[in-house]
């Protein structure tokens, strides 16, 4: 098994890192009535781990037992019923399910999910929540529409059902389903935190850890305590015992999306352009998602640019960034940045070295 | 001739190296000697030549009268003046003698055959190109000598050369600047008289347009004129470098003309054009009719060929300009010489028979018009209908009258005569004794099936046939048979037959009571038979119920003979095919209506319109009438500019959309044009300009020394095709489809046209044409990819260890578990790795296909595969191994189980049944109101062995898979005792998987 779900804090008191906020979960659980949550905060904060350790303190082991489905919704949209696909986690109290893989018809999966939950609502009461809890991931990544009906829904079922939202960003959640719910934002761990969490896992597992070593995995894994623990483990499986220099894997994206840039440093050409087209296809391919791309992009670029350029290459990285998750076709957008970018700082170099 | 041609040639080449000296020595000497020394370098063989031809125009044009031979003469005179600037006399002896050949020769009056004529002797008389070869020949050479030899020499040489060329031009011609523009273009055409200038250069330019290509070819490419052009035509060599005459409207008038070969400066399409415009004929072979053959190299094809043995007339391009000017600037001093063009070809005499033709048919037209008027009367009386009927529209106004009207396929008018006359006997008097069999033996059909283009006359010549013929006709078509007015016949049509066969048939009945002599006759015609689709289903095969039984006659109409809805049709009916008719024939009929409304329109006009309309009389009528709105005279151009858009509509493919719009004259196309190209597919396109942009050298960067322009041109462009994805994301999503113009701006034409220019390749053997997008290839991968890393996720899911997304399944977790998965192998001994790995995979339940998902998704190029490095025979043993164990994990991993029994494939399909296998199981599904049932059952099987309970269990895989299945419907209220039991094998296979089997079972219960 591997230590990212072996030590995965079970319940809200066993949790390590964001330990206040597990306890006003516990306690705005047990004391009165749930309101609808909206956690947000970057990936490998914690945010799911929290999630499930609430509802077990909500419905007890019990919300475990889960099962997974493809379910299938028939749905009258006027003239024509669009068949929705998708994969959901369910057991006896909660759903949890990602609504933004259904595309731009997430907004049916939404209505008619909570619908459903709302006509199956439990009659024997007793001693039990009254409701179910419906866990909505990537709640960003819904279209407006979605998040437009949700709204509505959110309000007229909240006797029967309580609505859990995850999300890395809030911006992109609208105002509206913002102000229904009670907004949790979970930090990522400090750098302190993960060694912490990392020399705990070490004790456990019997580690010998060189000084500094965790450390390093902190500082690389960029706060994000799922990428510490699983390149903890990759150390692990490639090198034990671990020596004090011991070079952390990349992840295999990464290592390309930096070979990308460093090729797009080199030469600014069509040619250039070109061959890196068939980079970025290869990456999407391999189903990294558009925008970590690019984001990850402009991180190793920016690392080698001059400070002067920092700032409008930002500016453009976001720019198209905002158009990639207008459009559709991610290459389009991602291949005008890289244009953009060489003709940028091909610009500079004439300027600056003639 | 052709051997002696050919030495003649040789010995040029020879002198042209050897006698440059001679040559000009010889000039002086030879020119009293011989007249008509056209070569003064060359000896005798030469002089021989000159002979020859000479003798032959005499033979040719020996018998004609000279009429021009004063004209001859003075000009005669007044060239050697002109041109002699030495002025010798010895010179002016020598021409008479020449002249007076000429003249003789000249005989032949006009002054347009003559220059040709010249040529003819030229050109027609050895042949082929070795005579034109000679001709050029000498040009060339005089030209280079000019150019090597310095001085008086050369002006003596050349001019000699040209004067004595001059003669046999003059000859020919009757100008006296034909030698000058042959031999000495530049020397002096200034001398010549203005006033003779006009007449005078049509002669010279057939001349000199000669001399003066082959001048300048033989200088480029030294003199490969007459052998090597055999072969596809070339570009024309001065192309667009001379300027094309404007001349009078109707200067060609009558005229026929034959292009052959590639022209000097005109394509051949403009060459066409040209001589359109200016009223004359082009046709595709050399006959008896034809005035001139057009050309200006002659390569000795089949077209020369035939000229020369119909006597054709020779034309150069400068040729024809010149009869163009001419008519245009002199037309009143060019009178003299412009008559035997009109004797020639006078546009309204020529057509004398047509024109009889033509009152002939005014005549039945104002016959079925005014009927009981005689037909002089009747043109003036015409004049008053057609401006009392002028709210007609032409195509009904003149709609055929007798079957004779028709524009062509009369043989097909009268095989449908026939039919029409013989119907009767043929079906209605067996009909009473053996219609059956009279049926089936004959081939006559009883049905008659009219095809064809829409507008060339089917339906009207179906009811002319069977007018004439007395049938009353019931015609039917496709708005009929919706409509309400013909309910009848519609019924007849489509729906219910009884109806209109009854009525049909009782017609019958009703004129077989009556008196035979005049029995009042139906047809039957159904127009557009191929368009009873949509509304009239059954249609043709109820049309065909009608056919058997009918006892009329009945004509069906359609456009497409080969439709798909006809076939069972076309085989009870006489198949028709009605053509296009040719464009004369369609001119004709056109210009006797033209002429009935007292327009104007030459026949070259109505034949251009014809062409345009593509065989369509109806639009063609429609798009005169609309003219003649406008205009009462309609030339050539009117006609070619009013349709020009209707020859464009042809389908375009993307990729030769994408080459226009990237081409190097993309810059010059229109904002519709382009528009038109982008939305010849607004899919396609934009992709493929996507994949392309980035190999555009743009034009409009200029010199670019670093590229930077280019860059920033290609960063542009990028954003542009950006905000194309963007838009029709708003087009397809929001159904915005007013967007889609602006789609196509942004995704086509603006980076098309910042970025048009050259097509260079990028990678090394790639090919220089445009790729196919490779968007949709890619896009497709990464889908499949994508729901295979679904299926992935939906086993971590289900192993119930992670609770992950997706997204981190990729970006952290597939690192780590492909190490987990492949490190052992390449590190451990076989037999422990293969189980260690195993476990790990039956721990996430990862099934072997996740595992080559894993290993395909990390994949990328220039990176070594992760499982470099591992042996296939330890792969080979972890297939092995894992397939041992599958049975135990059947549930876990099958996740998309297709459950037997049921009718419908399930769309739900069934992932993992997974139930804790803690102590709280009957709890839970006590809260699931369960029966108890269920948990008896289970009970009941915990008393057995709990191996074989697993076996049964597994065993009874499928119905279990049904009762999971009826599990998950009923998600409420019917949970029945099955949905235990499902669950039970689910947490079973589950223990089984993970942790000792026995142990889990009996924990579970």
């Amino acid at each position: 098994m591997l230590w990212v779900d072996k030590y995965r804090p079970k319940t809200l008191d066993k949790v390590l890192v964001h330990q206040e906020i597990a306890q006003n979960l516990k306690k705005l659980v047990t004391e009165q009535d749930c309101p609808h949550l909206l956690f947000y905060g970057p990936s490998g904060s914690g945010k799911k781990t929290l999630i499930m350790a609430l509802l077990r303190q909500m419905f007890g082991p019990s919300a475990d037992k889960v099962k997974v489905e493809n379910k299938n919704w028939k749905v009258d949209a006027g003239t024509r019923t669009i068949d929705v696909e998708l994969t959901t986690l369910s057991s006896t109290h909660h759903v949890e399910l990602n609504p933004s893989d259904a595309g731009f018809q997430d907004r049916y999966v939404v209505q008619e999910i909570i619908k459903e939950m709302a006509k199956n609502r439990p009659i024997d009461t007793k001693g039990k929540k009254g409701f179910k809890v419906l866990v909505l991931n990537e709640v960003d990544k819904l279209s407006r529409e979605a998040q437009h009906s949700l709204r509505r829904t959110m309000e007229k079922y909240s006797a029967s059902c309580r609505l859990i939202l995850c999300c890395n960003s809030s911006s992109k959640v609208t105002e509206a389903v913002r102000s229904r719910c009670l907004n949790m934002r979970i930090n990522a761990p400090t750098e302190a935190e993960i060694v912490n969490v990392l020399e705990f896992i070490g004790k456990k597992e019997g580690l010998q850890l060189p000084s500094g070593f965790a450390n390093r995995i902190a500082q690389q894994s960029n706060r994000s305590m799922r990428r510490a623990i699983l390149s903890f483990e990759t150390c692990r499986v490639q090198q034990y015992p671990f020596t004090i220099n011991q070079a952390i894997p990349p992840m295999d994206w990464e290592e390309y999306v930096s070979e990308i840039a460093s090729s797009i440093f080199k030469e600014q050409s069509p040619k250039r352009l070109f061959e890196v087209r068939g980079k970025l296809y290869e990456l999407l391919i391999n189903c990294i998602p558009p925008e970590i791309i690019l984001k990850r992009l402009l991180y190793e670029l920016l690392k080698k640019l001059d400070s002067e350029l920092k700032h409008e290459i930002s500016h453009w990285a976001a720019y198209y960034e905002h158009r990639l998750r207008l459009g559709q076709k991610a290459i389009f957008h991602l291949e005008a940045f890289v244009a953009k970018f060489m003709s940028i700082y091909k610009g500079f170099l004439i300027e600056t070295f003639g | 001739m052709q051997s002696q041609d050919i030495r003649k040639w040789f010995m040029k080449q020879q002198d042209k190296g050897a006698g440059n000296g001679n040559s000009s020595k010889q000039t002086k000497p030879s020119t009293p000697e011989k007249p008509p020394a056209v070569t003064p370098q060359s000896g005798k063989l030469v002089q021989g030549m000159q002979e020859c031809s000479g003798r032959r125009k005499t033979s040719k044009y020996f018998a004609k009268d000279g009429k021009n031979a004063k004209d001859e003469m003075e000009v005669e005179e007044s060239s050697p003046e002109k041109k002699g600037q030495r002025g010798s006399t010895e010179l002016t002896k020598v021409k008479p003698p020449a002249g007076k050949k000429i003249h003789k020769l000249e005989n032949d009056d006009e002054d347009f055959v003559i220059p040709t004529s010249g040529k003819g002797s030229v050109d027609t008389t050895p042949n082929k190109k070795l005579k034109s070869g000679s001709g050029k020949g000498v040009a060339q050479k005089l030209v280079d000598e000019s150019d090597e030899d310095d001085g008086v020499k050369v002006q003596s040489k050349s001019k000699s050369a040209g004067r004595g060329r001059g003669c046999g031009a003059k000859g020919s011609s009757s100008n006296p600047t034909t030698a000058k523009g042959m031999d000495v273009d530049e020397s002096d055409p200034e001398d010549m008289d203005d006033n003779d200038a006009k007449s005078v250069k049509s002669g010279g330019r057939g001349r000199g347009g000669r001399g003066a290509p082959a001048g300048g070819r033989g200088r480029g490419g030294g003199g490969r004129g007459g052998f090597m052009n055999f072969g596809e035509r070339k570009d024309p060599p001065h192309k667009g470098q001379k300027e094309v005459p404007e001349g009078a409207p109707d200067c060609l008038d009558g005229l026929t003309f034959v292009i052959s070969g590639t022209l000097d400066s005109l394509e051949r399409e403009e060459a066409e054009d040209l001589i359109k415009r200016h009223g004359g004929r082009v046709t595709g072979s050399v006959s008896k009719k034809t005035n001139f053959l057009l050309c200006d190299e002659d390569i000795g094809g089949r077209k020369s060929a035939k000229a020369k043995e119909l006597g054709t007339i020779f034309l150069t391009e400068d040729g024809l300009f010149d009869m163009i000017r001419a008519s245009n600037k002199s037309k009143t001093s060019a009178q003299n010489s412009k008559k035997p063009v009109d004797k020639v070809a006078p546009s309204p005499p020529k057509k004398s028979p047509q024109k009889s033709e033509k009152t002939n048919a005014a005549d039945i037209v104002s016959r079925t018009d005014v009927k009981g008027l005689t037909s002089g009367a009747s043109s003036s009386k015409r004049k008053d209908q057609s401006t009392a009927q002028t709210w007609l529209p032409w195509t009904e106004k003149y709609r055929p009258k007798v079957p004779n009207d028709i524009v062509g396929n009369q043989s097909l008018v009268k095989q449908l005569h026939d039919w029409l006359v013989n119907w009767n006997e043929q079906f209605l008097n067996t009909g009473k004794k053996g219609k059956g069999k009279k049926q089936n033996d004959s081939g006559a059909k009883k049905a008659v099936l009219l095809s064809g283009t829409p507008g060339i006359g089917k339906t009207t010549s179906a009811k002319l046939v069977s007018q004439m013929l007395g049938f009353q006709t019931i015609e039917v078509n496709a708005s009929d048979s919706r409509g309400k007015a013909d309910a009848k016949i519609q019924k007849g049509i489509s729906g219910s037959t009884s109806n209109s066969i009854k009525e049909l048939v009782s017609n019958e009945a009703l004129s077989l009571k009556m008196d035979r002599s005049q029995p009042p006759k139906t047809v039957l015609i159904m127009d557009e038979v191929d368009g009873m689709s949509a509304g009239d289903r059954g249609g043709v095969a109820d049309l065909i119920a009608s056919i058997k039984i009918s006892k009329i006659p009945i004509i069906c109409i359609c456009n497409d003979r080969y439709s798909q809805k006809l076939k069972s049709l076309v085989n009870y009916c006489l198949l028709l095919s009605f053509r296009k008719p040719t464009k004369q024939q369609m001119a004709k009929r056109l210009s006797q209506i033209a002429k009935a409304e007292g327009l104007q329109v030459n026949e070259i006009a109505l034949e251009e319109l014809a062409e345009r309309v593509n065989g369509d009389i109806r639009m063609a009528l429609n798009q005169l009438q609309y003219m003649g709105l406008s205009m009462s005279v309609i030339k050539f151009d009117d006609v070619k500019q009013r349709l020009q858009s209707n020859s464009k509509d042809e389908d375009i493919s993307p990729f030769t959309a994408v080459d226009k719009l990237f081409g190097f004259n993309g810059g010059k196309l229109r904002m519709d044009e382009r528009i038109d190209l982008s939305m010849s597919d607004p899919d396609l396109v934009p992709l493929l300009i996507q994949e392309n942009y980035i190999n555009y050298r743009p034009s409009s960067a200029g010199k670019d020394d670093n590229g930077m322009k280019r860059m920033s041109l290609l960063a542009r462009a990028a954003e542009s095709i950006g905000d194309g994805d963007i838009i029709n994301v708003q087009i397809r999503r929001y159904r915005q489809w007013q967007l889609s113009q602006i789609g196509c701006l942004a995704s086509c034409i603006i980076p098309a046209a910042l970025l048009h220019g050259q097509r260079e390749t990028l990678e090394q053997g790639e090919r220089n044409f445009n790729r196919f997008g490779g968007w949709l290839g890619k896009n497709s991968t990464m889908g499949k990819n994508y729901r295979l890393l679904e299926d992935l996720h939906v086993h971590l899911l289900a192993s119930r260890e992670s609770n992950l997304g997706r997204a981190p399944l990729r970006l952290d977790y597939l690192t780590l578990l492909l190490k987990r998965l492949t490190d052992p192998l390449r590190a451990l001994p076989k037999d422990e790795a293969v189980e260690r790995v195993v476990e790990f995979m039956d721990l996430y339940s990862i099934s072997m296909e996740d595992f080559d998902t894993m290993i395909e998704m990390s994949k990328f190029k220039g990176h070594p595969s992760p499982l470099d490095g591992v042996q296939p025979v330890v792969k080979a043993a972890l297939t092995r191994a894992y397939n041992k164990g599958s049975s135990s994990r059947v549930i876990r991993s099958a996740d998309l189980i297709t459950l037997p029994g049921i009718k419908k494939a399930p769309k739900k399909r069934v992932a993992a049944m997974l139930e804790p296998v803690e102590e709280t199981l009957a709890e839970e599904n006590a809260e699931n109101e369960e029966e108890i049932s269920s948990d008896t059952e289970d009970q009941e099987e915990e008393l057995i062995d709990p191996d074989k309970k697993l076996q049964a269990e597994l065993e009874s895989l499928n119905s279990k898979g049904i009762q999971v299945q009826m599990e998950l419907k009923g998600s409420g209220s019917t949970k029945k005792a099955a949905s235990g039991r499902g669950k039970g094998s689910a947490a079973t296979s589950d223990g089984k998987g993970g942790r000792g089997s026995g142990a889990a079972s009996k924990r579970k219960r």
